[in-house]
């Protein structure tokens, strides 16, 4: 009588290789509408557009359905996509990508851009003056205004093990963080109250200038959250509504694994931010049942989901609600061969499993095209660069060109990899994949390919989680298998850098955790990636790393196959601004109608 | 009697010490997340990640990592802090606990109160009409997955999505010292659904157990000393025939107090079940050895009860 | 015989059962008389009827499957027309009944006195305590040791002759007039056996009432019956005095029967077959008499002519079914014991 139905895994937003979180609920989309509806259809629309417009309505409570709970709501642990939704509304970091611009981040505590020093290893903000901290309960920082040092405060207890932040050390390579161990961070100062100066160990200023965006940088008053710092598990965390909030909003309660309400900060004053705020207050479910969720949006009123609608649910909306569902988006998939072992270490064997590959295929077996677009590169449209690498159209690569595979072109290049008849001679190539829909479709797909260039393909499915920590994840097992599971990235920001370089810098290669699933370390591309990290200019920057995707590309570092959308659905007086960046709604922005 | 009570409390005990050793080896045996690297994140420092787990405990060995977690549960009922959450394992499946023992007495009484009459009238009207719905009923009852009875009586009843509105719908519970009323029109239809499978359960069991007792010789005599139908069905065969159903009723409940979990999730019911169900999927060790130890605890004190129930049912084998 | 009205009349009763293979003949047309204080016994194999014809007597008979027909009169009134409820109050009240398998028949989770106070508040509108004396009363009557405590005992704390006594108690607590005890020994020690029949027969003169006692074996009615009806095949193929069964019987079956008496060295329990060949199939009984194809007497006519009970020529209290001439049956008797003797 108690059989467990396996929910939806939870889509980590930075921090894991999208591989952990395939929003399988999705495949069940192509029966409803990969028939009806094309590419273009989905395109132009008809459906939401998710952007904010003049003369929202003000005021009202906003009911938000998820189905998952939160990992960390401390902003400095919040690294998940609904971690981000309530810690975007209810604190302020530095900058802010809003909604409708996803590849420009503007200041929000901070005043004005970042000053990049031309050694690229100084980082300079300024912060804004009149920001002050709202609590529920009174407290001695109730009221008192941000400084410099609490920003400082925040990234030294990242390094604290009660916090433990997860993406310090790779964006913000700091001069004495390695002995810092939640103390004083050396390069970290704060020449007065609004100002404040990052020492970086090395050349690295432009990328953690744009990394300036995440959580991390939300104002941590010391003399108030030290104290709690100090306890394991650290109450910042564990009961977020003592948390000192500088967001629109506060949490006034909290109760895991069943409620968040958000209800507007008192302190938060509307002239020192940009962010309109409509909403009184947000009550926020989140052990929902998917399914019912999305039944109670559509029928319901001052409903929206909180994390990924069911397929069911989005197959509703896309023919029943056209105007409440947006689709944005967001990270990529791709099909990582190992390119350190034959035979996929010779250039042309790739680009002729490439050619061969049906990523149309690929594309319906997860569910067509509502759930995302065929990618011809690995930069998706949301993130700079995109445009830079080929933009919708590719790079032109001939093995790329057609997306239901081009047996002509995989021949010819089998032949340049020394194969006179086009075909292998039935060498042996081991593929591992999933054994949940859709992966074990695609991997199918996958394995087909192969086996038409004429190797002989050893093929095993296995459960997600063995796959991945036993195989696909650990550097030794990976380096004995051609092709495992499949690989995708949601950034952690919007930036080409924290999109591509754990997935193809040869320095993310790692023993366990690996995200590097092609093992592959190309010395120019190294090169190329360490110096475009370095870019300040965002043209420049897009120009750069749209190239380094290109050569990706050339290099068939991997194959890519899709850039996914998320889904995002909302009841009739709803009006859901996503934010475009992060794919889910920007309560910040998001208001009723 | 009692020295009998007194040595299956000592082995309930020891069975408990046994599951959450069990939890323990199993969690730290098979392949799962490190809760460090967990909480650390992607390309955490390694400084960090021993730093959190010293914190956490996971450098000690597996043995002094048990003996300090059954040292907090014994000597201060302390099931630790959620790795996830940080939430104080003991306050969250508390807190959760209301909500699943209202779950499991509401449709506790709903299905008995069903399961009874309906065994007995068929079981005494065999072949009956009556017999013949019920027990077609019955069967689809238990047939249905109670996930997809729970969606189906939602998008039947629930007041917002339902075709005919007329019982409140998922993420409508509150507590019952909160709003009594409301807590029981939430609990209303969740109970239904739950009930529905177990009453069809019992009243077949029980219907199949009285149709074999009414041909017992004992009941025969009943009739032969002239007793009323009514007291012949209901006090020597319904007696009978519910002996053996005890032991299933108790260990029934035990499972759901440990936590029904689809119930749970439709109806958005903030329980045990459903915090179990997290904790795994998160590999939160503290939460999963709480609730697993919760519900074990439940289950073994079901038996436990149910044992000596049993022995004040059935005289024959009351224990010398 | 005397002229009074008798307890209890039967006459030509039938109990038919519809099945899917046809209509079962369990009882088919017998016809008997019981006077007050006196006991029949009905002998006969398993499926001859004779069980069946004393729960049809009780009412017990499952009237939905069964087709019941003739006359039961008891106390000058019909039991077959009695509503169910009328036929309730007689039930345990002016006819009780007790059973092969005093363990299986009592239950299991009640407690003794209670299972007796019960039959009492049945009948009688008492206290439960008045219940409880009168219940404490027969099991001291039956010969229950220390029966105080064994009112607050389980069946299955007792032996199998103290469950009888329990039974034959429970039966008795309303002083009914006519006790039915359908193979009440069968499932005891032979000693134990010997010690219920006592008891039987004293409570009979004690009470002054009627009993019918059924069995397999004619060796249990011997010492306690006045009359004997032999059953076979749903009917009753001779009926007499008891002295008369075991000095002159008429019928082969019955002889059959008499050499089969079990010994005290018997093995117990054990249901001696009297003759070659087993009782017919109650589906579809053979034309003729029913007894023919096991009669080594039989002659071709028998089995096509029905015999009638008719009176053994200058004995009417003697009845017998057969159609071997009434010379003839005396003379194979004669030879028939003459070893016997030897």
């Amino acid at each position: 009588m108690n059989d467990l139905r396996l929910r939806r895994a939870r889509r980590p937003l930075p921090s894991r290789p999208l591989l952990l979180g395939c929003v399988a609920t999705l495949a069940l989309v192509l029966g409803a509408c990969g028939g009806s509806s094309s590419d273009k259809k989905v395109a132009a629309g008809g459906f939401a557009s998710g952007l904010p417009t003049d003369g929202q309505k003000r005021g009202g409570t906003l009911k938000l359905l998820g189905s998952e709970g939160f990992f960390h709501l401390d902003p400095g642990g919040s690294y998940f996509q609904l971690d981000y939704m309530v810690t975007y509304a209810t604190q302020r970091p530095l900058y802010y990508f809003k909604p409708d611009d996803p590849k420009t981040a503007v200041p929000d505590l901070a005043d004005g851009p970042p000053q990049v020093s031309a050694d690229n290893k100084t980082v300079t903000v300024k912060i804004k003056s009149g920001i002050r901290y709202g609590t529920n309960k009174k407290t001695a920082i109730t009221g008192k205004e941000v400084t410099a040092a609490d920003v400082k405060y925040a990234f030294e207890r990242g390094l604290n093990p009660s916090v433990a932040n997860g993406y310090e050390g790779v964006y913000f390579p700091l001069v004495g963080a390695d002995k810092a161990k939640g103390g004083p961070i050396s390069g970290i100062t704060t020449p007065d109250a609004h100002t404040i100066v990052f020492k970086l160990t090395k050349p690295f200023g432009a990328t953690t200038a744009r990394a300036l965006v995440m959580p991390l940088t939300v104002p941590v008053p010391k003399s108030y959250v030290a104290p709690l710092d100090a306890k394991q598990p650290n109450p910042y965390d564990a009961q977020p509504e003592r948390q000192a909030f500088t967001g629109p909003y506060m949490i006034s309660d909290y109760k895991a694994g069943k409620t968040i309400t958000l209800v507007r900060n008192p302190q938060w004053d509307p002239k020192t931010d940009f962010k309109p705020a409509y909403l009184d207050r947000i009550e926020w479910t989140i052990d929902a049942d998917p399914n019912v969720a999305g039944r109670q949006i559509f029928s319901g009123t001052g409903l929206a989901n909180a994390d990924t609608p069911t397929a069911g649910a989005v197959k509703r909306f896309a023919t029943r609600a056209k105007d409440r569902i947006t689709f944005t988006p967001l990270g990529n998939r791709f099909v990582g061969v190992n390119t350190q072992r034959k035979p996929f270490s010779d250039i042309n064997v790739r680009k002729a499993f490439a050619a061969a590959l049906d990523r149309r295929a690929m594309l319906l077996a997860r569910g067509g095209p509502l759930v995302g677009q065929l990618a011809t590169h690995f930069l998706p449209p949301t993130i700079p660069g995109y445009d830079e690498a080929g933009g919708a159209k590719g790079t032109g690569a001939d093995y790329l060109a057609n997306p239901s595979g081009d047996p002509a072109v995989a021949a010819k290049y089998m032949k340049l990899a020394g194969f006179p008849s086009g075909k292998a001679n039935g060498e042996k190539v081991v593929m591992l994949g999933e054994n949940d829909s859709p992966a074990k479709e695609t991997a199918q797909i996958t394995r087909d390919a192969i086996a038409s260039l004429g190797f002989d393909v050893s093929f095993r499915l296995l459960d997600q989680s063995t796959l991945y920590s036993k195989f696909c994840g650990v550097r030794t097992e990976l380096e004995k298998i051609d092709v495992c599971g499949f690989a995708g990235w949601l950034p952690d920001f919007s930036d080409p850098y924290a999109m591509l370089t754990a997935n193809f810098y040869g320095k993310s290669i790692t023993a366990v955790n690996n995200s590097n699933a092609s093992l592959f370390d190309d010395p120019a591309v190294n090169a190329a990636m360490d110096k475009a990290a370095l870019i300040a200019d965002a043209g420049d920057r897009a120009k750069a790393w749209g190239a380094i995707d290109r050569r990706l590309v050339d290099k068939v570092a991997a194959v890519p196959f899709l850039f996914d959308n998320v889904a995002n659905i909302a009841s009739k007086n709803v009006q859901g601004v996503v934010g475009q960046w992060i794919a889910s709604w920007d309560l910040a922005y998001t208001s009723l109608k | 009697m009692a020295r009998y009570i007194l040595r299956r409390i000592g082995w309930t005990v020891v069975l408990l010490a046994l599951v959450s050793a069990v939890t323990f080896v199993i969690f730290y045996a098979l392949p799962s997340a490190d809760p460090a690297v967990l909480r650390a994140g992607r390309q955490a420092s390694p400084e960090l990640v021993a730093q959190i787990r010293a914190r956490l405990g996971l450098d000690d060995p597996l043995v002094v990592q048990y003996w300090t977690y059954m040292k907090d549960v014994v000597l201060h009922f302390d099931f630790g802090f959620s790795y996830q959450s940080g939430e104080s394992v003991r306050a969250a499946i508390v807190s959760r606990l209301p909500a699943t023992i209202s779950m499991t007495v509401g449709a506790l009484v709903i299905w008995l109160a069903t399961a009874l009459p309906i065994g007995v009238i068929s079981a005494i009207r065999r072949r009956s009409l009556l017999d013949r719905v019920t027990m077609t009923g019955a069967l689809l009852a238990i047939s249905a997955p109670v996930y997809w009875l729970a969606l189906v009586a939602l998008y039947l009843f629930a007041s917002d999505i339902g075709v005919i509105p007329i019982f409140d719908g998922a993420n409508t519970y509150v507590g019952i010292t909160q709003d009594p009323v409301q807590w029981f029109a939430s609990l209303l239809l969740p109970w239904l659904v739950l009930a529905a499978g177990f009453s069809a359960f019992y009243a077949r069991l029980l219907r199949a157990n009285l149709v074999e007792v009414m041909g017992e010789d004992y009941i025969r005599t009943a009739r032969a000393k002239g007793l009323p139908e009514r007291r012949v069905v209901w006090r020597h065969g319904v007696r009978a025939a519910i002996t053996p159903i005890v032991t299933v009723l108790g260990l029934d409940i035990g499972v759901l107090l440990g936590g029904s979990i689809l119930t749970e999730s439709v109806f958005n019911i903030p329980g045990v079940g459903r915090y179990a169900y997290d904790a795994i999927r998160t590999a939160d060790l503290p939460a999963i050895q709480g609730t697993v130890l919760f519900a074990a605890f439940f289950i073994v004190v079901a038996n436990l009860v149910v044992d000596i129930a049993y022995a004040f049912l059935d005289p024959r084998v009351r224990y010398g | 015989m005397t002229a009074a009205a008798p307890l209890l009349r039967v006459e030509d009763l039938r109990v038919h059962f519809d099945t899917d293979d046809g209509t079962v003949r369990a009882v088919d047309g017998i016809s008997y008389e019981l006077q007050r204080g006196r006991v029949l016994g009905i002998v006969g194999e398993s499926g001859s009827g004779k069980s069946v014809s004393s729960l049809a007597i009780m009412g017990l008979v499952d009237g939905e499957r069964a087709r019941i027909s003739g006359r039961v009169e008891f106390g000058g009134r019909d039991l077959l027309a009695l509503d169910p409820e009328a036929m309730r109050a007689v039930r345990g009240n002016e006819i009780a009944m007790i059973f092969q398998d005093p363990l299986s028949s009592l239950h299991p989770f009640h407690r003794v006195g209670d299972q007796l106070a019960e039959a009492v508040r049945a009948h009688r509108d008492v206290s439960r305590a008045q219940a409880r004396a009168r219940a404490l009363e027969l099991l001291e009557l039956v010969g229950i040791p220390d029966a105080r405590r064994r009112m607050d005992g389980y069946a299955h704390e007792l032996s199998g002759g103290m469950r009888q006594r329990v039974m034959i108690a429970m039966a008795l607590v309303n002083e009914p007039a006519l006790l039915i005890a359908d193979e009440p020994t069968t499932a005891l020690d032979v000693t134990v056996q010997a010690q219920i029949l006592d008891l039987v027969g004293r409570l009979k003169d004690e009470l002054g009432m009627a009993v019918v006692i059924i069995t397999h074996d004619l060796g249990i009615v011997a010492e306690t019956a006045d009359e004997i009806a032999v059953m076979y095949a749903g009917r009753i193929v001779e009926r007499a005095p008891v002295a008369r069964i075991f000095s002159a019987p008429e019928h082969p079956y019955t002889w059959g029967l008499l050499a089969s008496i079990p010994r005290l060295d018997a093995p117990r329990g054990e249901e001696l077959v009297p003759i070659p060949g087993t009782p017919p199939s109650l589906l579809g009984l053979p034309r003729g008499c029913a007894f023919a194809p096991r009669c080594p007497y039989a002659q071709p006519r028998h089995h096509e002519i029905d015999p009638r009970a008719e009176p053994v020529p200058g004995d009417p209290a003697h009845v017998v079914a057969c159609l071997l001439e009434p010379a003839q049956r005396r003379r194979l008797w004669a030879a028939l014991r003459t070893p016997e003797r030897a």
